[in-house]
């Protein structure tokens, strides 16, 4: 049986793997706030120290935590340049021609990069790689049920999540079945042109659809045959309990802010805007 | 018109990696030329693996599959060809559909394979009839046939493309006993009008006894046995010890032998069990 | 005598392609059926078999006739949509794809959706889902994803989603059909130890043959009709009536019925391979 890689989510033990959903979604926001508000180098040292603690508590391996940062290589190469050139200063390091470096470029295109690493890290440490999809989705929406009461539908967003999830393997799958029958009867998907190779789509597509379609039929009945009308009166079976270590790691966090606005004022070395 | 053989093929499924599994071990086997050819097995057996190396969706992880005696890897770049040479029909065909019409669906192969305009309308209508897909259907869409009648146009689409060999992954799950004779027996009227070579496979034992001349039987990943229909239902107690659903008479007449009546080995239709219990009733 | 679980009366029904046309599926049923029952309604596709069990379970409106379902008119045109969800929860209905009615991404948190919908209390759900999982033989895989399951392991998991919700009555929409013989076995066996065991009434809609001798009673349909109503004993020696319907008889029977035409006397309607065995030595000791 082909097993079909999905999501980002690494089934293993440990401390931020265990944290209930909501906190770590707010964990992952105060992070990210984090990040915004670091200005100098002992800053982005803390915010690194920081980001390798989170490696080692969530039990995941050094490279696939890494590998995620592999996609963003190209924008951390335009900022760090961006930044690099545009950045001002008092005395150029380095002139030539119209181009001078500052040793603020340097800095700030450092920092930059740092910062985009630790975002993508923090989030996916937080959120992605140690919340099963379903945890995540049913955090957001304990998280937005607030908004409930200016009707936005926060049940109904969060049951078309769960469908979706549940349906991406089974689509997938199929797509892959009537990709095979239409080789079989002689479509070529490497072939030709740019406009070959849509056309070559439409025999994918259209029994695609007709199919999801029928899917989504046969669930909606099946669904109303198990009493499904709305999030109204409804209960769920597992009601998330917050435990002490959600505190601990909420209070951990807030702490570490805290921290990263201190070493902001102590003013050391350049401080970027 | 063409023998197919597997010679000492293995396949294994996400190889190198903790879930490897082998659906295929080490198979070696013969479709014989212009006969119709029943491979049976549970799933997990590897028998819809093997239809897809049959006509190069997937590749071997070891051995080679032979058409006509060449190997059908031996030029990648034209497998387009080997796929005109080797019909596949995969289980639940009816999901492929996708023109307008019924026709243009059935001609949607023809059309790949660059046949002249003349040439395909034949090809629909000779299909068509093979099927037992009555020409007034032609011009609906196909979304609006039965569920019976939306396997036979998939099936003729495959068909129309008139393979050397004609492969068939379960052309009769689902369907009412009515629509599994129509298809099967369409199935069985094109092999002996056109003389092409078929591969039908199914995990139901009263098909393959009725429509199959000779039968390949897939259990672990490997050939549990094979030969000619009578020589593999003669090992009726070998099939059941697979775990295989025998034909209900067969079972009956091992009740029977078991009980001391005198039945030869080999009985898989009501009509043979029927002339085995005749004599012994005189 | 005590009110049937289903009845209905000269019930009919028909889909209504535009305004003007509109072909009728049912024409005239009349039934009943008893709570505890184990019923096969058998007939072949277009024949109206999957029309009536969605009626029983009120996702379609008869056009006109008697039929009423644990208690509740469904004929009736003042049912309100409290009543047909009350109704839902005591029929449950498993239908043909297993991939299209499961919901969530975990299978116990499938499980658990029926009783979710129901607003049963968060810590009775966990026992009923527990003992559904443990009732369909799933236990072990609360914690898997279902498209890793096999078909028959998914219906299984269908299954416990409406035993979850505690009905007494539960209907298989040619739950069997796509799946392979094994997968047949797990869900045929799971549904009869349910009627056996917990009392469930089972309706089971299928064209297979072998799987309609197996219940209590079989309920022929065809052509929006009632062509046959008996045990599979009454039902399969009816041999030529059933071809014309467009169904099989078992193997057996169909020995039985042609050596009899053949002049050999054989007393019985054997049903199973056991039977018929029994039968043929029978008649052979007596010559």
């Amino acid at each position: 049986m082909k097993t079909i890689a999905f999501g980002q989510y690494y089934p293993v033990q440990s401390p931020i793997h265990r944290l209930d959903a909501r906190i770590k979604i707010i964990l992952a926001i105060l992070f990210i706030v984090c990040t915004f508000l670091c200005k100098n180098i002992l800053c982005f040292a803390a915010l690194i120290v920081a980001a390798l603690f989170l490696i080692f508590m969530s039990r995941l391996p050094l490279g696939t935590v890494l590998r995620s940062i592999r996609p963003l290589i190209f924008i951390m190469i335009f900022t760090a340049v961006l930044n690099l050139f545009w950045t001002t200063g008092e005395t150029p390091l380095f002139e030539w021609w119209r181009i001078r470096i500052y040793e603020e470029g340097i800095y700030s295109a450092v920092f930059m990069v740092v910062r985009i690493i630790v975002l993508v890290l923090g989030t996916g440490l937080f959120l992605t790689y140690t919340t099963t999809p379903i945890a995540l989705t049913d955090g957001i929406e304990s998280l937005l049920s607030p908004l409930r009461v200016i009707r936005v539908p926060v049940h109904e967003f969060a049951m078309m999540m769960t469908i979706a999830l549940r349906f991406i393997p089974t689509l997938s799958e199929e797509t892959g079945k009537i990709m095979n029958a239409q080789k079989a009867r002689g479509v070529d998907f490497s072939e030709g042109g740019l406009i070959r190779r849509a056309k070559a789509l439409v025999p994918i597509l259209i029994p695609l659809f007709v199919s999801s379609f029928r899917r989504a039929d046969e669930l909606a009945m099946a669904m109303e045959c198990r009493c499904y009308r709305g999030g109204k009166g409804r209960t769920r079976m597992t009601v998330p309990h917050l435990h002490a270590r959600d505190f601990v790691a909420l209070v951990v966090m807030v702490a570490f802010g805290a921290g990263i606005l201190y070493l902001n004022r102590l003013g050391i070395g350049y401080s970027v805007p | 018109m063409a023998t197919l053989t597997l010679e000492q093929v293995s396949y294994v499924y996400n190889p190198r990696t903790p879930f490897a599994v082998e659906a295929l071990d080490d198979v070696s086997l013969t479709v014989r030329d212009g006969r119709v050819t029943g491979i049976i097995g549970h799933t997990g057996s590897g028998k819809s693996t093997l239809v897809q190396l049959l006509n190069g969706l997937e590749k071997p992880s070891s051995g080679r599959i032979l058409l006509d005696g060449e190997d059908i890897w031996a030029r990648p770049k034209e497998m387009k060809k080997i796929r005109h040479r080797v019909g596949l029909v995969m289980q639940y065909p009816e999901y492929q559909l996708f023109e307008e019409t019924v026709r243009a669906d059935i001609a949607f192969g023809p059309r790949n394979m660059g046949l002249s305009e003349e040439e395909i309308a034949v090809r629909i209508d000779e299909a068509a009839a093979f099927v037992g897909l009555e020409l007034s259907l032609l011009d609906k869409s196909p979304f609006d046939l039965s569920g019976g009648e939306k396997r036979r146009a998939a099936v003729a689409g495959v068909m129309a493309m008139r393979p050397e060999v004609l492969v068939l992954d379960e052309p009769a799950a689902g369907l009412d006993p009515r629509g599994r004779d129509t298809i099967l027996q369409g199935i069985r009227r094109y092999a002996d009008a056109t003389g092409s070579t078929v591969v039908i496979v199914s995990h139901s034992m009263e098909d393959m006894a009725a429509y199959c001349d000779d039968i390949i039987v897939m259990a672990h990943a490997k050939v549990y046995l094979s030969g000619t229909r009578d020589e593999v239902f003669a090992h009726a107690d070998a099939l059941a010890s697979v775990g295989l659903d025998v034909p209900q008479i067969t079972k009956l007449a091992q009740l029977l032998r078991a009980r001391g009546v005198e039945l030869p080995q080999g009985i898989y239709t009501v009509q043979a069990a029927l002339e085995a219990l005749r004599p012994l009733f005189q | 005598m005590a009110q049937p679980f289903i009845h209905t009366k000269d019930l009919w029904y028909s889909y209504r392609e535009d305004d003007a046309h509109s072909t009728p599926v049912l024409r005239g049923i009349s039934l009943d059926i008893a709570r505890g029952e184990y019923v096969a309604i058998l007939g072949h596709n277009g024949s109206g078999k999957s029309t009536l069990a969605k009626l029983f379970n009120a996702i379609l409106e008869p056009d006109s006739g008697e039929l009423t379902v644990a208690g509740t008119d469904l004929a009736s045109p003042e049912l309100t949509e409290d009543e047909i969800f009350a109704l839902r929860r005591e029929v449950g209905m498993v239908f043909q794809n297993p991939d299209n009615q499961l919901v969530a991404t975990i299978v116990e948190e499938d499980v658990a959706f029926g009783p979710e919908n129901l607003g049963v209390p968060s810590a009775q759900i966990r026992a009923r889902v527990d003992a559904a999982l443990a009732a369909v033989g799933m236990s072990e895989y609360a914690g898997s994803e279902p498209h890793r399951l096999s078909g028959g392991q998914k219906q299984r998991v269908a299954i416990a989603g409406i035993l979850a919700m505690q009905p007494s009555c539960m209907i298989f929409d040619e739950s069997t059909a796509m799946l392979d013989p094994k997968g047949r076995r797990e869900v045929i066996e799971t549904f009869e130890r349910l009627n056996r065991e917990q009392g469930i009434t089972v309706l089971t809609i299928t064209h297979y043959m072998n799987e309609a001798a197996r219940a209590d009673r079989v309920i022929v349909i065809d052509d929006g009709r009632v062509l046959m109503d008996g045990t599979p004993r009454e039902v399969f020696a009816n041999t030529e009536a059933l071809l014309a319907a467009g169904l099989d008889v078992p193997q057996c029977t169909a020995l039985v019925h042609a050596l009899r035409r053949e002049g050999v006397a054989l007393t019985g309607e054997p049903i199973t391979t056991e039977e018929c065995a029994e039968l043929i030595c029978r008649a052979l000791e007596v010559q």
